[in-house]
């Protein structure tokens, strides 16, 4: 049991993006930025997706959207 | 058995790398090709659902730049023309770009079909899949009739965009799909006749290096003659003004005169430039004029009869 607890918080400190102290992968100024701006990206693209799928929804169904059987 | 796992660097990548790999000029051709087959559809079709359709198109379209990137990374390498390419360059890892290319095609392809119907998705599917795997894949390494086949994928877009509006495929955009796969062979042959030495590096049977110069130049004069008086197809079956059909074969003697320029070039490449900076125009045209027939409603036809009245 003790070993399957070890294992997943080796896990968990591989995966979480903490601040490692020993001595692991420190991000870059560049890297840093570069990743900030993907996620930016992704951020707005998701938004955007969420607008068209809302726009599409009003205008197949129109006021049916508030339709719905009781 | 011991496994060594490779230590992969966190990714520099930035916003534009991956736009750059879905070819953004490529894409605002499918874009715009796929929107004139859009409304020269019969019926209405709402602007959000032609908004939403388009979107899926480009998105789809980029997704398969994006795995044409990722599977042509070794030929782009070797090429000056792609050696700037996100991937060549170490911007994006080969891995990065297969994943972001198959994300947003599977994204496209439902999101299309969701949206829109699922007639233009299944085409959209298909193109994808042809660009990639038979062009790409199969064909782009294999045979100098590479682009002639797989000009196909990107003779489609008129088609998905139709199929977007109608639910189904007519006659109507099959000729605006046989103009573009007819238009691609001059195009790109006029562009391999002046970056022979680029496919030659790396290892591309393209038709300048197989046949020669020579045959290349004939094949150009070849499908340019087949192209002219298809061009003006949609005034002869009666979906588009006299006006078109006037630019079009105006514009198809153009093309004809610069086919046989290549074809009586020696020295240099200045006729060769010229019929491809031309094509894109020659394209850009002819589906411009759609545009402007449909939206005014043939005013183009009703200038032309008052002014021969």
């Amino acid at each position: 049991m003790k070993a399957i607890s070890g294992t997943m918080d080796e896990f968990t400190r591989q995966t979480m993006s903490e601040p490692r102290l020993d001595g692991g992968i420190k991000l870059t100024e560049q890297q840093l930025r570069a990743r900030r701006a993907r996620s930016i990206a992704i951020a707005l693209a998701l938004g955007a997706f969420v607008i068209v799928i809302f726009a599409v929804t009003i205008v197949r169904l129109g006021s049916a959207v508030l339709t719905r059987p009781m | 058995m011991s496994v060594t796992l490779a230590r992969v660097e966190p990714s520099i990548a930035g916003v534009g790398d991956y736009i750059e790999l879905m070819k953004p000029r490529v894409m605002s051709l499918v874009v715009f090709t796929a929107l004139v087959g859009l409304v020269v559809a019969p019926g209405h079709v709402h602007p959000v659902i032609g908004f939403a359709a388009l979107l899926c198109i480009a998105v789809g379209a980029g997704a398969a730049g994006a795995l044409n990137m990722w599977y042509d990374a070794d030929i782009d390498a070797r090429m000056a023309r792609t050696a700037g390419r996100p991937i060549p360059r170490g911007r994006v890892t080969p891995g990065e770009a297969a994943g972001f290319g198959m994300t947003l095609a599977v994204f496209s392809v439902v999101a299309l079909g969701l949206l829109v119907n699922w007639i233009a998705a299944a085409l959209l599917a298909f193109t994808i899949c042809f660009y990639v795997v038979i062009y790409t894949i199969w064909l782009k390494r294999s045979t100098p009739q590479n682009i002639v086949i797989g000009g196909a994928a990107g003779a489609l877009p008129p088609i998905i965009g139709w199929a977007a509006a109608t639910g189904s495929i007519a006659i109507e955009p099959v000729v605006l799909f046989l103009i573009i796969f007819f238009w691609t062979p001059p195009h790109f042959w006029a562009l391999s006749l002046y970056r022979t030495e680029d496919y030659i590096r790396a290892g591309v049977p393209m038709l300048p290096v197989v046949a020669g110069a020579a045959e290349t130049r004939r094949q150009i004069l070849f499908y340019t003659l087949l192209l002219a008086p298809l061009g003006a197809t949609p005034w002869f079956l009666g979906y588009a003004s006299p006006l078109y059909g006037m630019v079009a074969l105006a514009a198809g003697a153009v093309m004809i005169a610069l086919a046989l320029r290549v074809c009586a070039e020696r020295q240099g490449h200045a006729a060769s430039k010229q019929m491809f900076a031309f094509s894109i125009l020659y394209l850009f045209l002819l589906f411009a004029m759609l545009l402007v027939d449909r939206m005014s409603g043939g005013l183009g036809g009703q200038l032309l009869g008052h002014f021969a009245v």
